[in-house]
């Protein structure tokens, strides 16, 4: 963990409430200088309030939110500062960037708003323009430029007078793919450049596992996990978040037996058929009997055309194939087992047909128990 | 390859193909139609500018070609000192009521200023009601002697003297002001309310208090809604007849709308000399109507990103009573007072300044509403039906051109489609006194004069573009692929006109009509130039009571004016809906 000093924004038991509905519950989160975070979840999940309270464009319920510091809104102690006075910067999903301005102008609000002096907003504003390679438009005004234009001018008038920490509200989702990569690419090299402490939300978790130091994934209104993108996604702690991020089976089922790390599930069949009896690990506080999610990542998954020898250990599913999508690079497919769905991911060309019988095998670390 | 193969007669089929082409039923039709709005619109406009060539001759027997009359323009002693005062209060009643109307649009659009949706119509109300109707109320309120309110400021306040004197240039302002506020308010109103959010809290996070984002942000992203609303503001103001010819000319402050009315019914009536001051006039609301046309209307910025849009409005903490407390300041000013002091006064046999319980009488409305009645006024009793002829006559004839001109100019492609483009906008730019001018020596040698078909052809000369733009701003919305349909399941132009498109715009012409209908049933400064006795009109016969009566029959007819205005303004806000208005 961090010290305490270099704690740049500190979010403590954050409560908001859209009359009967809970958009945020009891969020608590310390950001360190420098750090990146994303906050990531559906629609709806809170993300965005919780980044408008850190703005100050949302008022809380209760709670305590300090900015390098200072606390910039606590509604217990009667304590709410105006976002032009929290020191932050703050980039939109509609750009906002203000048609009546020039690219200049606009990325030069911030200093004049600071009351810099004439030299310096010509220096910074120009220094931030080139950061963002957009220093040879200056003199043009915003409704020129394309929309990944008017997103690097949003940046640039984000950061030009160095805020303490900057705040992105889905600022990729306006662009079409392509582009959208370039940014994310862009914003991590500059964010690293000026190592600023950064805020970002967004519901695309390919953008959150890139570009984050940090994750917190949020589902109703509560965080469900905190941790670095390779944890968050080997170590899932729910299986929202599993299923959440990247592709995962989920079978239900109930823990037999235990020896060790590993658990022993009998999920039911649906069909009639007899039950799966697989391994896993994780659930360690689960008792036998206990519900069981056991989650499966496609990519763990080995495909086999005849019944393979398991004298290792591992787990041995018998299915049919139900269908198989072809994505350039590998197949993606569904196999059915004892009614279950599975999906598995394939890198080389195999002749499935549907109501084909195949093998699949994983080993037990990669089935991964959940009690919820 | 193909060109260098064809034959001489091919090319001349070709030929022939297109000559039948341009036969088609649509070119004929927006041919026939460009012609005969064109007739209407630049007729009286070129005679006009004919007219104001001809100089009369002392005597007034006879004219003669020449510049006299625009000399005569700088010369007189009057008119040059009326041009001046045209222009102040032109300038101030825009700077008033652009203030009024972009302040009361910001605080119903993006504040949480309390019961905002419900005090929005009633802020409208004075765009739909007489100015000069209002003038009228605000002399018996403001009037020194007279006046309810400097009466109530003596006997409660105890005050010597008069606290307010409406009855000048400054009262012309006023009352000027606060009736054109709604038309500043409803070119800025839509773009505030559509506004992307995070434009100004982008401003906010960046470090912008409330004042400099509304400064900075805000107002600049509808600068150009508030030029537009400004500039109709200054040209309605410079063409207003019935306000200045209450409050001012009585008390020397004569302006161009009031001298060219002189020149045309007074007893030194030089029609060719109001010909000219009419021109001058012209010449100036239209420069600037197309300077708004040209330059203005298509600089708005795109403020509506539709993505990401959360429609949250500023929190004015405890500053939000104070913006509750200037918008109903604005109704009681605009709306209430006015009308309860009409009432008042319509219902006393004199008017002193002070109520006298015991006098209280209907006789006024007696004299000025009931025909069958002895004791009636006709030239009072006249207005309302002559007024309600030319509402409904007039309204249905003008939505009917309207809607041919709209769909003309949308949906085909004919000859005549520029022209009627440019002709549907030229009546805007004339006052209705300037354009009552020309249709004035126009017709006045012809048999529809004295009667009124001269009115109303004025009337939908003038005011069909409303009509139109309210059509068009639908026709815009509806895609033309619905029209295409039609045609390729294989209507006809007609068929498709009569079953398909004008179904879809029966709200824009419902609303349109209602509009007309109001501002047909107020209008004044084009029946003052063409009534003649007979044909007053309602705004009319208030003119003469105002003028030869006394104020509480003035009051009673004005009454029954507002409330019929009142009636077709429930209908309107009922059936049309506000999204109407903004065309």
């Amino acid at each position: 963990m961090t010290s305490n000093s270099d704690i740049k924004v500190s979010i403590e038991h954050l409560y908001k409430s859209y009359g009967a509905e809970t958009a945020v519950k009891d969020f608590n989160l310390d950001i360190a200088q420098g750090e990146f975070v994303t906050l990531l979840g559906p629609s709806g999940c809170g993300k965005t309030t919780t980044l408008r309270c850190v703005a100050g464009l949302e008022r809380p319920e209760a709670g305590e939110i300090r900015i390098g510091g200072e606390t910039v809104v606590a509604p217990e102690k009667d304590i709410y500062l105006f976002p032009e006075h929290r020191n932050i910067g703050m980039v939109f999903q509609s750009y906002a960037v203000w048609p009546h301005m020039t690219v200049f102008d606009n990325v030069a609000y911030g200093l004049r708003v600071r009351r810099a002096s004439g030299a310096e907003i010509k220096t910074k504003t120009m220094k931030a323009l080139e950061l963002v390679g957009l220093d040879h438009v200056a003199d043009r005004f915003a409704t020129k430029l394309s929309g990944g234009q008017r997103q690097r001018v949003a940046l640039a008038r984000a950061i030009v007078y160095e805020p303490d920490v900057i705040l992105f509200d889905e600022p990729l989702s306006n662009l079409d793919a392509k582009l959208r990569e370039q940014m994310r690419d862009e914003i991590v090299r500059l964010q690293k450049e000026v190592g600023i402490t950064s805020i970002f939300v967004t519901h695309d978790q390919s953008e959150a596992l890139v570009m984050s130091d940090r994750v917190v994934v949020m589902d109703k209104a509560v965080i469900q996990q905190i941790g670095d993108p390779e944890d968050i996604y080997a170590n899932p702690v729910n299986s929202f978040v599993a299923n959440f991020i990247g592709v995962t089976s989920l079978l239900e089922g109930k823990l037999t037996a235990r020896s060790g790390e590993t658990c022993e599930v009998e999920v039911p069949s649906t069909n009639g058929g007899a039950p799966l009896r697989l391994r896993g690990t994780g659930a360690p506080a689960a008792q036998t009997g206990d519900r069981i999610f056991f989650n499966l990542r496609p990519e763990d998954v080995q495909l086999h055309l005849d019944a393979p020898d398991v004298s290792d250990g591992q787990n041995v599913i018998e299915g049919k194939v139900i269908d198989t999508i072809y994505l350039g690079s590998f197949l993606e497919g569904r196999v059915s087992a004892s009614g279950h769905e599975i999906g598995i991911q394939i890198d080389h060309y195999e002749n499935l047909r549907p109501d084909q019988t195949v093998w699949l095998t994983f080993r037990p670390e990669h089935g991964l128990c959940l009690t919820d | 390859m193909t060109t260098e193969t064809l034959s001489p007669t091919r090319e001349r089929s070709r030929t022939s193909n297109r000559l039948r082409a341009m036969m088609t039923q649509e070119n004929l039709i927006t041919f026939v139609v460009a012609i005969i709005v064109a007739g209407a619109v630049i007729v009286p406009l070129a005679v006009l500018f004919v007219s104001s060539f001809k100089v009369l001759d002392p005597l007034g027997w006879d004219t003669a070609w020449g510049f006299g009359n625009y000399v005569e323009m700088f010369t007189d002693r009057i008119i040059p000192k009326a041009f001046i005062n045209t222009l102040i209060i032109s300038s101030g009643s825009t700077v008033l009521a652009t203030f009024l109307g972009v302040s009361l649009a910001w605080i119903n659009a993006r504040t949480n200023c309390p019961g905002r949706d419900y005090l929005e119509p009633y802020n409208l109300i004075p765009f739909f009601l007489s100015p000069f109707v209002g003038a009228i109320a605000w002399h018996n309120l403001g009037e020194p002697q007279t006046g309810l309110l400097n009466n109530l400021a003596r006997d409660v306040l105890g005050i010597e003297g008069a606290i307010m004197n409406i009855d000048n240039i400054w009262g012309v302002i006023w009352v000027t002001g606060i009736f054109f506020a709604p038309l500043v308010y409803l070119f800025v109103v839509g773009s505030l309310r559509r506004m992307d959010p995070s434009l100004e809290d982008s401003a906010r996070t960046t470090g912008a208090g409330l004042v400099r984002t509304t400064m900075t942000v805000t107002l600049p992203l509808v600068m150009p809604g508030i030029l537009s609303g400004a500039i109709i503001v200054f040209v309605t103001s410079a063409g207003e007849f019935g306000v200045p010819f209450k409050l001012s000319a009585p008390y020397g402050w004569e302006t161009l709308t009031t001298q060219i009315f002189s020149k045309a019914v007074g007893d030194d009536a030089n029609h060719y000399l109001g010909a000219a001051m009419s021109m001058a006039l012209g010449i100036i609301t239209v420069f600037l109507i197309w300077v708004q046309q040209r330059y203005i209307a298509p600089r708005s910025f795109t403020t509506v990103t539709g993505k990401g849009f959360r429609p949250n409005v500023l929190d004015l903490g405890p500053w939000k009573w104070v913006a509750f407390g200037y918008n109903l300041t604005f109704i009681a000013v605009a709306v209430v007072l006015p009308i309860v002091c009409l009432i008042i006064v319509s219902l006393h046999p004199v008017w002193t300044g002070k109520i006298v319980w015991a006098d209280l009488t209907t006789i006024n409305y007696v004299k000025t509403l009931f025909w069958w009645r002895p004791e009636a006024i006709s030239a009072a009793t006249n207005g309302i039906g002559n007024s309600l002829i030319l509402a409904f006559g007039g309204a249905s004839i003008a939505m009917v051109m309207a809607l041919v001109i709209s769909y003309m100019i949308h949906r085909t492609k004919g000859f005549g489609v520029r022209m009627l483009d440019f002709l549907s906008v030229v009546p805007i730019g004339f006052p209705g006194i300037v354009l009552a001018m020309g249709v004035l020596v126009t017709y006045i040698q012809t048999p529809i004069y004295a009667t009124l078909w001269i009115l109303m052809l004025a009337y939908i000369t003038r005011f069909f573009p409303y009509g139109q733009r309210n059509i068009s701003s639908i026709m815009l919305a509806i895609s033309e692929e619905l029209d295409q349909s039609s045609r390729m399941a294989g209507a006809s132009w007609f068929t498709t006109l009569w079953r398909i498109t004008i179904p879809l715009l029966k709200p824009g012409l419902f609303a349109g009509w209602i509009l007309l209908f109001i501002i047909f049933l107020r209008e004044l400064s084009i029946s003052i130039i063409l009534f003649t006795t007979g044909t007053e009109t309602l705004s009319v016969g208030v003119y003469y009571l105002t003028n030869f009566e006394n104020e509480p029959l003035t009051a009673a007819l004005s009454m029954a004016q507002t409330v019929l205005l009142l009636i077709a303004i429930y209908a309107f806000r009922r059936f049309a809906g506000r999204e109407a208005l903004t065309a």
